[in-house]
């Protein structure tokens, strides 16, 4: 066959469709590389390459990438973007913001559990004090004494003084104690050095409770006395008492 | 016709002036090189083999291989005039045909044709008007103006690789009437690009 007689076969033979005779007779003007068919023939392929366009697109997967560079031996390497710069700022703020809202919700949760705690170990120990303090009042062997000391509005002491329990202080008119100052007091033998029975302050209406915890001879007990002392105590009285009560009669 | 549908096309020819430089250095053998091959036709590269094989899983290993061809096969490419995009099509083309054709028991009818689009020799010597934007969008309003007839006869030929007989057998219609319909299709489309008649 002549050339132009192949002229409406090359697209066919591009396509893929070109079927007997035309396709052996073309083949064999190409075998030749015929100067006309040649070209026609590339000029085809490149108009089929065209009807790729009727794909619709579709992303590969992103591995796909990293897939073909590895069958030729290039190790995949990490390709940092703005777009992942971005991201990754952006995760970072988040999981700051998570952990900034996550730790101060625990610590808060913290400090209201400790300040629970700690209230219901007051609440736990007032109750065990007033347990002691009831059982004190309640003995039988306790005994009662009143301060004597004062003029107007005087600081006024009631101290009951049990053998087996210890002695229990109730204070009234007793301003709370200066900065760096303490109450403090005193168990005094008749004839005797006073003995510390303990440390405490005021409430702001001056008046307080105070138990002194252990074993009281009260036979040979002549007084309980409260003294202002500096804010660690002292062994001995440094002051004089603003409350006394006699407790050996006679 | 969806602009974005032709765009990766648009954009590959639009690029086709640097496509010697990127040859020359597959030849050369560098890595990068393949790397921006990638970048460039693998998008379109997957979207032909999809269409044709419809499997996302095969579409990535032919996709694969369709680049190492490239990549094994440089050497004989005219890197001076040559068109890698084109090559690359006609080779993603033909790899994905080959597999609905192994997988369907079809036999290679004409699989001889098909190697044949695969010579880089096909792709060579082309004069640079072919791989111009005007040409792109010579093809773009070809390809819009195909009767949905035409339209998919070339579908059924590009994108399942069936013979006229069997576009016939598939359609219901004679073979003689499939013949008239392929061939004023790629009338149309020689026509709509300026390059009907042979040199």
């Amino acid at each position: 066959m002549k050339c132009h007689e192949l002229a409406e076969e090359y697209d066919l033979y591009a396509l893929g469709v070109l079927e007997e005779p035309e396709r052996s007779e073309l083949q064999a003007h190409l075998a030749r590389n015929c100067e006309i068919c040649a070209p026609e023939v590339r000029r085809a392929a490149m108009r089929v390459s065209s009807f790729a366009s009727l794909a619709p697109v579709v992303d590969p997967p992103p591995r796909l990438r990293g897939r073909l560079m590895a069958s030729i031996g290039v190790e995949p390497r990490f390709r940092w973007n703005w777009m992942q710069t971005w991201a990754a700022v952006a995760a970072c703020v988040l999981l700051g913001v998570f952990w900034f809202n996550h730790t101060r919700r625990e610590r808060v949760q913290a400090i209201a559990f400790r300040d629970a705690m700690e209230q219901l170990r007051q609440s736990e120990t007032e109750s065990a004090r007033m347990k002691e303090v009831l059982a004190l009042l309640n003995s039988p062997e306790t005994i009662v004494r009143v301060s004597t000391e004062g003029a107007t509005q005087p600081p006024q002491g009631k101290v009951f003084v049990n053998p087996t329990h210890g002695v229990l202080l109730l204070a009234a008119n007793l301003p709370p104690a200066p900065a760096g100052k303490i109450y403090e007091m005193w168990v005094i033998p008749a004839g005797g050095k006073p003995v510390p029975a303990g440390l405490f302050q005021t409430e702001s209406n001056g008046s307080a409770v105070h138990l002194y915890r252990g074993a009281v001879d009260v036979a040979s007990t002549g007084a309980v006395a409260v003294t202002l002392e500096a804010s660690e105590g002292a062994a001995q009285p440094t002051s004089p008492p603003i409350i006394v009560a006699p407790i050996k009669k006679g | 016709m969806n602009g974005l549908i032709l765009f990766p096309l648009l954009l590959a020819l639009e690029f086709g002036d640097t496509d010697p430089e990127l040859a020359a250095r597959l030849k050369r053998r560098e890595p990068q090189a393949m790397a921006d091959l990638y970048d460039r036709y693998g998008r379109i590269a997957y979207s032909v083999i999809l269409r044709i094989v419809r499997d996302g899983a095969v579409a990535e290993d032919l996709t694969q291989e369709t680049f190492l061809r490239i990549w094994n096969r440089c050497q004989a490419f005219d890197s001076e005039r040559g068109a890698l995009g084109p090559w690359l099509l006609a080779i993603a083309r033909n790899r994905a045909i080959d597999y609905i054709r192994s997988s369907d028991g079809r036999m290679a009818r004409n699989a001889y044709e098909l190697v044949e689009m695969e010579n880089p020799a096909l792709f060579a010597n082309l004069e640079s008007q072919i791989v111009n934007s005007d040409q792109a969008r010579r093809i773009r309003e070809a390809l819009t103006k195909l009767n949905p007839s035409q339209r998919n006869v070339i579908e059924l030929a590009y994108f399942e690789g069936l013979s006229q007989t069997e576009m016939a057998a598939k359609m219901g219609q004679p073979l003689g009437t499939i013949k008239t319909w392929v061939r004023a299709a790629l009338k149309n489309l020689r026509e709509q690009l300026g390059a009907g008649a042979p040199a």
